[in-house]
């Protein structure tokens, strides 16, 4: 409480310039968003109030906006777990005396350094040579290949990037801990689990957040991977919602209605999932 | 116990072996096919380039060229530099202040800034750029105050969760020796967080230097940034696609955020082992 | 410390030199053309240089990223310095962008353009001015069609390419070709029909045309605007054609959702196959390409039939999706200005070089005369084809009132669906008129 209070008064110093950038980038523009969410318009400057219409059209019109709810839904799942469970068992690995741990590091770093749409389509060649040859099909097929497809480049894309997350709080964890438990005799497994996993519940927390923010706002690699193919079946939220504004007449007010429901939807899943996760971690 | 050690070793590294062999397997495909012509990446783009398809360095020349690669690089260079300097500093230093401090305002900035990290980024583009361009926010050095702000949410909720995990005897001893808040920030708290402010420079590296949507839409028109002449100049209506100068110029982008992800590596493990030598 | 002092202390400085020299270039107000198409962004660049030289006026030209207009052009028309000159597609783009459009009815520029008919208009005001105009049909290679003609053994009756002029002629030929593809030394008559998602719209837009526009006008169809009902009546029509672009192609049905349109053009650069359903646009992703087989003088165009009554007579499919419009929200002075400048590019002998030579545009206006024209094949066989006696061509106005984007992308998934056997041409067909009747409500 004296640390608090201590710092306290230096919020124009430590808080505000980030509040004022987050306020100009961020809420202000967001605060523009939720309104234009409510009524019809072209540009940003030609906005005419319709109240609750869109929303109305948002479910109404047709199917395909719960269809991609629940797409995105079962895509995050799978995911969320398969890249968390791997990425925590590479870290492990990776902070053991291993040889060759920094170039393993960097290689599995690799593709996040790299945008997203152009490496779905590289991944669009492999998936569909691979098919081919075992099948002569095509990602357009089926939409189970699209689902495991995009599940499959995620993982690439974002094992990684969680890896160093993870990285960062193992080494975090104090050598002394680390060496007590050794000395006591505990297995490799039940050091995991008693000692290293507790310890870096914080990393846990951030990484399952940011798999599941990522994964709910899955955009590029949805596009360049399957565009939605076949029948819209593997169309994401976000592909969604963009399709919405761009590729109906006069929808941009209902694409922007989309957004603010996926917002809420994403907002209120990300919500119990911090406290879940949160309420795991053990005291700093 | 020994031969315990050596056997996990082995296993351990042979199973790393595999796995980032099959890692790789993409991107040796975007590397072989930038020596490709166009044509041939498209009908045979698992072939290795032969004599009829092989174009050398063209595509890099062509790429480089038509995109006005070096000074789009300088723009990336200097957006990206200064940006993830700013977001590194201010955000580490709120999130000290969110985490520290216990009162209503930073709890609900705190959520504030977790909660913009789910806003899909097609929901404030347009709104975004208005006000960038009402606040004159749309040059090369407002779209740093830009960045500062949309990427406050990740960094903030990051430090938060490290600074949350280091034990407050640290900065209750140092206040105590009676230093400025300012003081034990810069000379307790931030030596401590260097790995985490180290994994956070570079995930916003990679956001900003990758980044297309944003700057095309604030700076765009004025500014190119790498990935804007890249989709710009290699790309054509009626589904007109170089993908060979694609694919050389993503080889040629990826190597200097390679080589900061290097050194910034290496900064990490000697910071650990500071850490280590000191505890 | 005192070093990375210095660093940041001269980064600082830099930036701001930076930020003060960057603010100085966008703050007047000046002509600003929001290009369209990227592949001549940076024939523009030349232009610009140009027309300052002669008349002192600064143009700001930015290109759109393909795909993005737009996107684009919404964010950039709502900033401090708009663009004054966008294009809008028709009178789909009218209709959404009419609060911007100015009416340039007394303007030079409209005042040159050949045939009026051509505008988009709304009551008496003329809101977007065509400025280019394209082609698209069938594109052959000359010299593998001249090959099977010399064949000893061929079926079918033509005996060169100026005998098909039918859709069951085309049929003939193109099977029995098919049959000898080895000897022909092809791998299929048709490149891939190109499936892919986004990549579909040489069928669903382009092909589609075609019986739609039979359909309005057999049945007087309004066509300024998209109608509320169709009825697809010569769907079947567009099913024999489509059905001869799979079953007579480089590739199998099965591989169709993987395959782009550029797939397609290179197959065709390649000699791969004979035939490749494209516009005049297409010759850029042939020409001049490493390992292109096709020679200039052995492509033409052969019009989209596929079974109509008297389709001997019908051309290739002529018209234009690229009007330019004035930005009415900026001062008048630059909406002439702005005029001034695309005036002078379609009328002065400087502007117009560019416009052929470099921009290879088939310009509709009265400036340009016969020798005026692009050199690439492809474009002087549009001419020709526009100039042929007793050949009606096929006008773009239809698919211009398709209701969306998402009624095409529906419609080109239901393809797709339907060359992988998962569906029914009636459930397409089907499916192709109620969409539309919901799309076009939900326009409304």
């Amino acid at each position: 409480m004296r640390v608090s209070k201590y710092i306290s008064k230096w919020f124009p110093l430590f808080a505000l310039p980030t509040l004022a950038a987050f306020i100009l980038a961020f809420v202000i523009p967001f605060g523009m968003g939720l309104y234009l969410s409510f009524t019809k318009f072209q540009t940003v400057d030609n906005a005419q109030w319709v109240g609750l219409q869109n929303y109305v059209l948002a479910f109404t019109e047709n199917s395909d906006f719960i269809n991609a709810l629940w797409f995105t839904v079962r895509f995050t799942v799978v995911s969320v777990v398969s890249v968390n469970i791997c990425a925590y068992g590479l870290a492990l690995l990776l902070t053991q005396a291993l040889k060759g741990t920094n170039v393993f590091r960097a290689i599995f770093f690799l593709p996040n350094l790299i945008g997203g749409i152009v490496l779905g389509y590289v991944w669009q060649l492999l998936i569909n040579g691979v098919l081919q040859k075992i099948a002569s099909q095509d990602l357009t097929y089926n939409s189970a290949y699209g689902f495991w497809g995009l599940v499959i480049v995620v993982n690439w894309q974002m094992i990684g990037y969680m890896m160093i997350i993870y990285i960062a709080a193992i080494q975090n964890v104090p050598g002394e801990v680390q060496e007590a438990a050794g000395i006591d005799g505990a297995s490799f497994f039940s050091k995991l689990i008693h000692v290293t996993i507790p310890m870096t519940a914080s990393a846990v927390t951030i990484c399952t957040f940011l798999t599941l923010a990522n994964c709910l706002k899955l955009f590029d690699q949805n596009l360049a991977l399957t565009g939605g193919a076949p029948q819209n079946q593997t169309e994401g939220l976000a592909l969604n919602i963009f399709r919405t504004y761009y590729n109906i007449r006069n929808h941009q007010g209902v694409g922007q209605a989309k957004a603010v429901v996926f917002f809420v939807f994403v907002a209120t899943i990300a919500f119990f999932q911090l406290r879940f996760t949160r309420s795991k971690e053990v005291d700093g | 116990m020994k031969t315990r050690r050596f056997v996990f070793n082995t296993v351990g590294f042979l199973g790393l072996l595999v796995v980032s062999i099959i890692w790789l397997v993409p991107l040796a495909l975007v590397l072989m096919n930038s020596f490709k012509a166009h044509t041939f990446i498209r009908v045979s783009p698992f072939a290795l380039p032969d004599d009829a398809s092989f174009a050398g360095v063209g595509n890099y020349v062509s790429g480089m060229g038509r995109t006005g690669f070096l000074i789009a690089a300088g723009w990336s260079l200097f957006i990206t530099v200064f940006s993830v300097a700013v977001i590194v500093l201010v955000t580490s230093m709120t999130a000290w202040y969110i985490a520290r401090v216990k009162a209503w305002y930073t709890t609900v900035l705190y959520y504030l800034f977790v909660f913009s990290m789910i806003v899909p980024f097609q929901m404030v583009m347009f709104t975004m750029s208005k006000v960038a361009n009402v606040t004159h926010l749309d040059n090369p050095l407002g779209i740093i105050v830009l960045y500062a702000g949309f990427g406050a949410g990740l960094s903030v909720f990051i430090f938060v969760g490290f600074i949350r995990s280091i034990p407050i005897d640290i900065e209750e001893a140092a206040m105590i020796d009676g230093a400025s808040a300012w003081r034990v920030f810069f000379t307790v708290i931030f030596p401590i967080l260097r790995p985490t402010a180290i994994t956070v420079a570079i995930l916003n590296a990679m956001w900003v230097w990758n980044d297309y949507l944003l700057p095309y839409l604030v700076i765009g028109s004025d500014y190119k940034t790498i990935p804007i002449a890249v989709q710009q100049y290699m790309t054509g209506a009626y589904g007109q696609k170089d993908m060979g100068g694609f694919m050389a110029m993503l080889v040629v982008a990826i190597v200097p955020i390679i080589v900061f992800y290097l050194t910034s590596q290496k900064h990490i493990i000697k910071g650990v082992a500071a850490g280590a030598v000191k505890g | 410390m005192t070093i990375k002092t210095r660093i940041v202390g001269a980064g600082i400085a830099l930036a701001l030199a930076l930020s003060a020299a960057g603010c100085g270039g966008s703050g007047e107000e000046q002509v600003y053309f929001l290009n369209f198409k990227p592949e001549v962004a940076e024939v523009y660049d030349k232009i610009v240089a140009a027309y300052e030289e002669e008349t002192g006026v600064k143009v700001k030209v930015v290109t759109a990223a393909s795909g993005t207009y737009e996107q684009t052009l919404s964010s950039e028309i709502a900033k401090r310095n708009p663009p004054t000159i966008f294009q809008i597609n028709g009178p789909v783009g009218y209709g959404s962008w009419s609060d911007y459009t100015a009416d340039m009815k007394d303007s030079d520029f409209y005042a040159a353009l050949s045939d009026k008919s051509l505008a988009v208009t709304s009551g008496d005001g003329v809101y977007g001015v065509p400025y280019v105009v394209e082609g698209y049909g069938i594109i052959y290679n000359k010299a593998i069609m001249d090959k099977y003609f010399a064949m000893p053994n061929k079926a079918a009756a033509a005996n060169s390419i100026d005998d098909i002029n039918s859709f069951a002629h085309l049929k003939a030929v193109v099977e029995d070709m098919q049959a000898k593809k080895a000897d022909l030394g092809i791998n299929g008559v048709f490149s891939a029909t190109s499936l892919s998602p986004g990549e579909d719209w040489r069928w669903q837009t382009h092909l589609a045309n075609v019986p739609f526009s039979y359909e309005f006008t057999a049945n007087g169809t309004d066509v300024s605007g998209t109608p509320a009902e169709v009825t697809f009546q010569y769907g079947d029509n567009m099913q024999q054609l489509f059905d001869l672009y799979l079953n007579n192609s480089t590739t199998e049905k099965g591989q169709l959702g993987s395959k782009t349109v550029d797939d397609s053009m290179s197959e065709f650069a390649l000699g791969q196959s004979a035939m490749v359903q494209n516009g005049n646009w297409g010759w850029n992703q042939v020409a001049g390409v490493q390992g292109n087989t096709v020679q200039a003088e052995n492509v033409g165009f052969l019009p989209l039939y596929m079974g109509m009554a008297g389709e001997e007579t019908q051309g290739i499919c002529i018209g234009t999706e690229n009007y330019f419009s004035i930005n009415a929200k900026v001062s008048p002075e630059l909406q002439q200005q702005s005029l001034d400048f695309l005036y002078w590019l379609f009328s002065s002998e400087k502007g117009k070089q560019f416009v052929t030579e470099d921009l290879k545009f088939i310009a509709p206006f009265t400036t340009f005369t016969d020798a005026d024209q692009p050199n690439d094949p492809l474009a002087q066989s549009v001419s020709a084809w526009m100039n042929k006696p007793g050949v009606t061509s096929v006008s773009w106005d239809a698919m211009k009132i398709f209701p969306s984007q998402q009624w095409k992308d529906g419609f080109g998934a239901n393809l797709l669906s339907y060359a992988q056997g998962s569906m029914e041409w009636s459930a397409v067909s089907e499916d192709a008129v109620t969409s539309w009747k919901a799309q076009a409500e939900a326009a409304g």
